[in-house]
């Protein structure tokens, strides 16, 4: 071994059990200052149209029931406590649900975007999660892409008839896989790769968040459907109430 | 329960005008994104270590293990931006793999480095923010910043529902465990998917009870909370005034150097 290799070896090393120490596995939101201004700014604008199709929703929610405020807010505040909590995992590192797929499942993708952009906010200010300048980015991914494909599986699994715990599940899996694929997307898109440009840099991020979000989708996936059993079993007057069964479902 | 929101209630700078603590955090935090030197970046992060927890009042001890949650994304990420695979090594380190090389640039490697300081110091803008202002404040200054009222008014109310439903979730914790909630890998699955459902049964019925209550005193679709106002001291806004001043320089100088 070179005086080099030996170098390299022992930051290997260090490295290794710096990660196997790491405190929190979270779902991928992009830290604080990791992307260039113009991008932060770009995936705000994205966002933009979602959120305000949101807000015109839930206003007219509102409109139509005042009791309703109460209500979003609760679930604004359900998604937040769910995706700050400890989850079981298999490595025993502490990890956390995104919630915005059960979100999306319960409330639909037009309320969880305009709670989803207020449970970020509070994650990066209350839980050091993300952060303020990569808000617009990490909206993109986990209160609107992610959100939209668990609500887009969910319904046409509907329409297939397929068993509604295993669209459930789907849904939520299927929605954390592909916010982890955006937000490996946005990484790429700000720093392309010397090597092979933008493909291969998404290549790279995908690969290196694998170990990670692959485990943790399924965990997501299971949880979800767990929740829901529990709730068709004890709560379907409230389902009913947040518009989740229809009258005829739920007998 | 919430480590960084409790943390902020004991900060000194509680008391200090939000407009001002927020308006430095910010115009501080875009400042250090735009910049391209590190030395930029070192400047935002000792200031603001040194604001937060020598003039702040904050633990040190704590202000580390917060700096340490980002650092699992920041290393991740970074691997990924410095490590190539290709078939020809490049300059700073290639190891073979067969034909392949796991490889990378020196000029990577700087650029990664950067990165992470900027990132780093762009973190404790943030929270020089979360640790001095608390939520109801910051929510005073969005409103002063015309975000729609509506939007406001969620974000109160969730901010107060965190607060209740992590009581609930975490009686169900402790009542499960001590009932061997958490025996094996399958049970805890089961009673962390039934926490949840029972959470938002419960939360459900818990706001329908809140909405009664409000309009019980006499709510019609606004939420009126009075906040307390401290002006700004005017040498406070001069030092911050100069100092964004400086770090404007010394952004300037480095996009033009």
């Amino acid at each position: 071994m070179t005086k080099r290799e030996k170098i390299l070896l022992k930051a290997a090393i260090v490295f290794a059990l710096l990660f196997a120490i790491a405190p929190t596995v979270n779902a991928m939101h992009i830290m604080e200052g990791y992307l260039p201004a113009a991008y932060c700014v770009a995936w705000g604008i994205v966002c933009l149209p979602f959120l305000v199709a949101g807000f015109i929703s839930l206003k007219n929610k509102i409109k139509t029931n005042r009791r309703n405020l109460t209500l979003i807010a609760m679930s604004g505040a359900f998604i937040f406590v769910i995706s700050s909590l400890k989850i079981p995992s298999v490595t025993g590192s502490c990890s956390h649900m995104t919630g915005t797929g059960l979100g999306a499942i319960l409330f639909g993708p037009a309320a969880v975007s305009v709670l989803g952009i207020i449970v970020l906010i509070f994650q990066a200010v209350l839980l050091a999660h993300g952060g303020l300048t990569t808000l617009g980015a990490n909206t993109f991914s986990m209160a609107v892409a992610g959100p939209l494909v668990a609500f887009g599986i969910y319904k046409l699994c509907g329409k297939l008839n397929v068993n509604r715990r295993v669209s459930v599940f789907l849904a939520a899996f299927l929605g954390d896989i592909f916010t982890y694929c955006v937000t490996s997307v946005q990484l790429a898109l700000a720093y392309p790769s010397e090597v092979g440009g933008t493909a291969a840099s998404a290549v790279k991020f995908l690969g290196v968040f694998a170990p990670t979000q692959l485990p943790l989708a399924v965990i997501e996936g299971i949880l979800t459907v767990v929740i829901v059993i529990g709730l068709e079993t004890y709560a379907v007057p409230e389902l009913r109430n947040i518009g989740f069964l229809k009258g005829k479902e739920a007998e | 329960m919430i480590v960084i929101d409790k943390l902020c209630y004991q900060s000194k700078f509680r008391y200090v005008n939000a407009s001002e603590k927020f308006v430095y955090a910010v115009l501080t935090l875009i400042l250090c994104v735009i910049s391209r030197s590190v030395l930029t970046a070192a400047v935002v992060f000792f200031v603001n270590v040194w604001l937060t927890v020598a003039k702040g009042g904050i633990p040190f001890a704590r202000y580390g293990k917060l700096l340490l949650i980002p650092a699992a994304f920041l290393l991740v990420s970074t691997i990924a931006l410095v490590v190539n695979l290709s078939r020809t090594p490049l300059d700073a380190f290639a190891f073979p793999l067969g034909e392949w090389y796991l490889t990378g640039s020196s000029a990577s490697v700087r650029e990664a480095l950067r990165l992470c300081g900027k990132a780093f110091a762009a973190v404790t803008c943030l929270y020089f923010l979360s640790l001095t202002t608390v939520m109801t404040d910051i929510l005073g200054v969005l409103k002063k910043l015309h975000i729609p009222g509506l939007v406001i008014e969620l974000m109160m109310l969730i901010y107060r529902f965190i607060f209740l439903l992590m009581e609930t979730a975490s009686a169900i914790i402790t009542s499960q465990n001590s009932r061997l909630g958490s025996r094996d890998y399958r049970t805890r699955l089961r009673s962390f998917g039934s926490m949840g459902s029972a959470l938002l049964v419960r939360s459900i019925k818990r706001s329908g009870v809140l909405y009664d209550a409000m309009e019980a005193r006499c709510y019609d679709g606004e939420l009126k909370v009075l906040s307390e106002e401290r002006p700004a001291e005017k040498k406070e806004i001069l030092c911050i005034a100069g100092y964004e001043a400086v770090l404007l320089g010394m952004v300037i100088w480095s996009w033009i150097r």
